[in-house]
């Protein structure tokens, strides 16, 4: 959940990413000390046809794929449209600033800052969680896949 | 004087095209062409080659009552045979596509026969016998109205008309019915309904930006040309809210 003494940034590039660009998006995001906690958003890619007359067929779609970010496998199951962080202090705000001007070179992008995650658990969310749940693990992942948050290790 | 309709206000290059896809003696640019059995898969509603199932007799083959409509109105190719109605779909993209739910309709209205469109924020639907569709169909994709990458042709799950593009410049479609391949070329691998077809259906290449910031009906102010740029198009629109307005109080006249 949302602490306020964190700062929160959000990067929403000017085009929906591609897994293989959002693999190297989150690796060189990885890489940058003091962000907290990452997360992925944009629309659903369903494993399967969720309505119309072929509801229930399978759906292949070549962006729902797994990527490796750092030591992790994440099973992509969305196209990524932003990131959202949470960082220690506002110095990370500019490091990761510095690294998108970088990396976003063929279309443009915005970092806002504000306020992006949870503040508080949802009724859903102490429904699956009970009330002794970890509050910084709330709003990372959405409660109804039962897909929990990955953990991503940094090499010491 | 004989009236003479004039399709819509406005001065911009956008006006100039909704008025041109709507007045049917206009004569639209083709652009691409697509077979009638690639057009067959991409609608799914029979296989290619097989004969159209009917809803009701021919016309020809039954008792039609003493109706003086049905004199004057002649049945169009489809009715005549008795087909079923069957539809086709379209979501297209905010991002300067070349059309978009309005104006299909309208367009529709003006240029074809026998049809029933539905139309929504995100999507357009029309609905008329099966020969027909397949017909109107393929003029809808063929010419100037139809970009590859913008416009999807979609059953169901529509979603996509106002995200942002993907990278590749292709609308967000959540069941992936058309792929940009490596040669450029766009090629539904599903039907219209999200089921795979047994070999891919090439629409062409996409439009280039140039070509469709000349052709799209869509007013946007950051990719395109801006509604406010268009002063006569906003007069009119102000015109008509005004009046529908102090019409709603129904105001008498002295």
């Amino acid at each position: 959940m949302t602490n306020a003494a964190f700062p929160q940034v959000r990067i929403v590039p000017i085009r929906m990413l591609k897994p293989r660009t959002a693999e190297r998006l989150l690796n060189m995001l990885a890489g940058i000390a003091g962000i907290r906690r990452m997360m992925i958003h944009g629309p659903g890619l369903p494993k399967k046809v969720p309505y119309g007359p072929a509801r229930g067929s399978p759906n292949p779609h070549s962006d729902r794929r797994a990527i490796h970010v750092g030591d992790a496998e994440i099973a992509l199951s969305i196209q990524v449209g932003e990131v959202i962080l949470e960082v220690e202090d506002a110095s990370v705000i500019e490091e990761i600033r510095s690294h998108c001007d970088g990396f976003f070179v063929e279309f443009p992008y915005r970092l806002q800052e504000g306020r992006f995650m949870k503040t508080a658990p949802t009724l859903v969310d102490y429904a699956k969680y009970g009330p002794d749940a970890d509050t910084t693990l709330i709003g990372l992942a959405d409660p109804r896949n039962g897909e929990g948050p990955v953990v991503i290790r940094k090499e010491q | 004087m004989a009236y003479k309709p004039q399709y819509g206000p406005g001065t911009s290059i956008v006006a100039e095209n909704r008025r041109k896809q709507m007045n049917p003696g206009q004569k639209l640019e083709k652009v691409r062409s697509v077979t009638d059995e690639d057009i067959v898969l991409i609608l799914g509603h029979r296989a290619p080659g097989s004969a159209y199932p009917s809803a009701h007799p021919p016309l020809a083959e039954q008792q039609e009552p003493d109706c003086p409509m049905r004199k004057i109105v002649k049945p169009t190719e489809g009715a005549q045979a008795g087909d079923r109605v069957r539809y086709i779909q379209f979501a297209d993209s905010m991002f300067n596509a070349p059309s978009q739910p309005y104006q299909r309709t309208y367009t529709e209205m003006y240029r074809f026969r026998g049809i029933d469109p539905g139309t929504l924020s995100g999507r357009q639907i029309v609905e008329c016998r099966e020969r027909d569709l397949e017909k109107y169909s393929k003029e809808l994709i063929e010419t100037e109205m139809f970009d590859p990458a913008l416009v999807g042709i979609r059953g169901a799950t529509v979603h996509g008309h106002s995200l942002r593009l993907a990278e590749d410049g292709m609308m967000f479609d959540m069941l992936q019915r058309n792929v940009l391949g490596e040669d450029g070329i766009v090629k539904y691998v599903k039907n219209q309904i999200g089921e795979p077809l047994d070999r891919a259906v090439a629409v062409g290449k996409p439009m280039d930006q140039k070509w469709l910031k000349a052709h799209t009906t869509i007013y946007h102010s950051l990719v395109g040309t801006a509604y406010r740029d268009d002063t006569e198009y906003v007069e009119y629109v102000q015109r008509i809210h005004s009046l529908r307005t102090k019409y709603g109080f129904m105001p008498k006249e002295e």
